[in-house]
């Protein structure tokens, strides 16, 4: 499975243990889509802070995808729910390592 | 040595504080309801007058410090007694001493909580609570609400909270110009007697809210290292801090909101 599929798929199953570890030590995920939820920037760094951050998104509900299509190698659509607020996404696995962990992450409105 | 005088000091994050000033040599008055040096129901306005009377007649000389740290959880149960004893409770104490402060450049540090960054709090009311402070008003709204539902309970208590940060910055400047600092401390899920004997299900939802500081281990902040905190503000070691709302949280806020740098 490509880095991309992983992430949706861990996303899905609010797996996020499993979600951080597709990322590097200092992996990053920066989620736009926040604004239009009137919710700050999601700027997430490190493995651990991504495992801590979705562990509370998830267990309060307050973050899910649906709907998600992987629509090329680095990049699938979806939509996001912050809190009962939807708004169709597109994430972009920006970079990897040698290791095939992701580095950096982007989530933006499509 | 100091005298200072602590809302809430039974039990908890308020006992420590008391056991680590008496550690230090302080002379430490706790008002509370059970088990205090004055005991007093501070969710009445009786009950705050009794303790701010009391206050000024053992130590018509000062305080060096006043600690508001009496309060209610989210799920206790009774919404009333959220707002009255949270907020107005603090408030009405640390008012009430504000003289006694002035005469010995005291400082005064009310305990909040972390949740006050995650938005779960309600506008409406910490504007009213603010801005109006019309006890019997606000009582009679949150009276009508639903106390079986727990995030209703939350929503207050996150409320209460807020309400009182923003009181905490609102004065901080002018008490400071007359000699008192003031400070509040924000601190994360604390284990205590209560989160000891709680269902599994709200140790779930207290895990679901991580401490960095803790990763790995599934368990709470101790109240010592809030109590740390609070003497610290209470201290002339902190003279150079005023108007702050100190995270004690392990880094749960910076967390949850990394792009907020004030």
């Amino acid at each position: 499975m490509r880095p991309i599929e992983k992430y949706v798929e861990k996303m899905e199953n609010k797996d996020f243990a499993g979600l951080a570890e597709l990322f590097s030590a200092d992996g990053v995920i920066c989620d736009y889509c926040t604004n239009s939820a009137s919710q700050r920037e999601y700027h997430i760094y490190g493995k651990e802070a991504i495992n801590m951050f979705f562990r509370n998104k998830f267990g309060f509900r307050q973050y899910s995808i649906a709907e998600a299509e992987v629509v090329n190698d680095t990049q699938a659509e979806f939509i996001a729910n912050f809190g009962g607020y939807n708004i169709m996404a597109i994430a972009t696995v920006r970079n990897v390592d040698e290791d095939g962990l992701i580095t950096n992450l982007t989530v933006r409105p499509k | 040595m100091g005298v200072y005088a602590i809302t809430g000091a039974s039990s908890g994050i308020g006992a420590k504080t008391k056991e680590l000033l008496l550690e230090r040599g302080h002379e430490v008055i706790n008002i509370d309801l059970k088990g205090g040096d004055i005991c007093v129901n501070l969710a009445s306005p009786e009950g705050r007058q009794e303790a701010i009377d009391k206050l000024h007649e053992l130590h018509p000389e000062g305080l060096d410090g006043m600690i508001c740290n009496a309060g209610v959880s989210g799920a206790c149960g009774n919404l009333p007694l959220i707002i009255s004893l949270n907020y107005f409770g603090t408030v009405a104490v640390a008012k009430g001493v504000y003289d006694l402060l002035k005469k010995k450049g005291g400082s005064c540090v009310v305990t909040v909580s972390n949740t006050i960054s995650q938005g779960a709090g309600r506008k409406d009311i910490v504007d009213l609570l603010n801005n109006i402070g019309d006890e019997k008003r606000v009582l009679s709204l949150v009276s009508a609400m639903d106390e079986t539902n727990l995030s209703v309970g939350n929503s207050l208590y996150v409320s209460t909270k807020y309400a009182l940060a923003r009181w905490v910055r609102r004065v901080a400047s002018s008490w400071a110009a007359n000699g008192v600092r003031i400070n509040a401390v924000a601190p994360g899920n604390v284990h205590t007697a209560m989160t000891a004997t709680m269902s599994t299900s709200a140790k779930m939802a207290l895990n679901a809210l991580p401490i960095p500081t803790k990763y790995g281990q599934e368990c709470l902040m101790d109240p010592e290292e809030i109590a740390e905190v609070m003497v610290f503000l209470s201290s002339s070691a902190a003279r150079g801090v005023n108007g702050n709302i100190m995270f004690v949280d392990g880094g749960t806020d910076a967390l949850l909101n990394s792009e907020k740098v004030y």
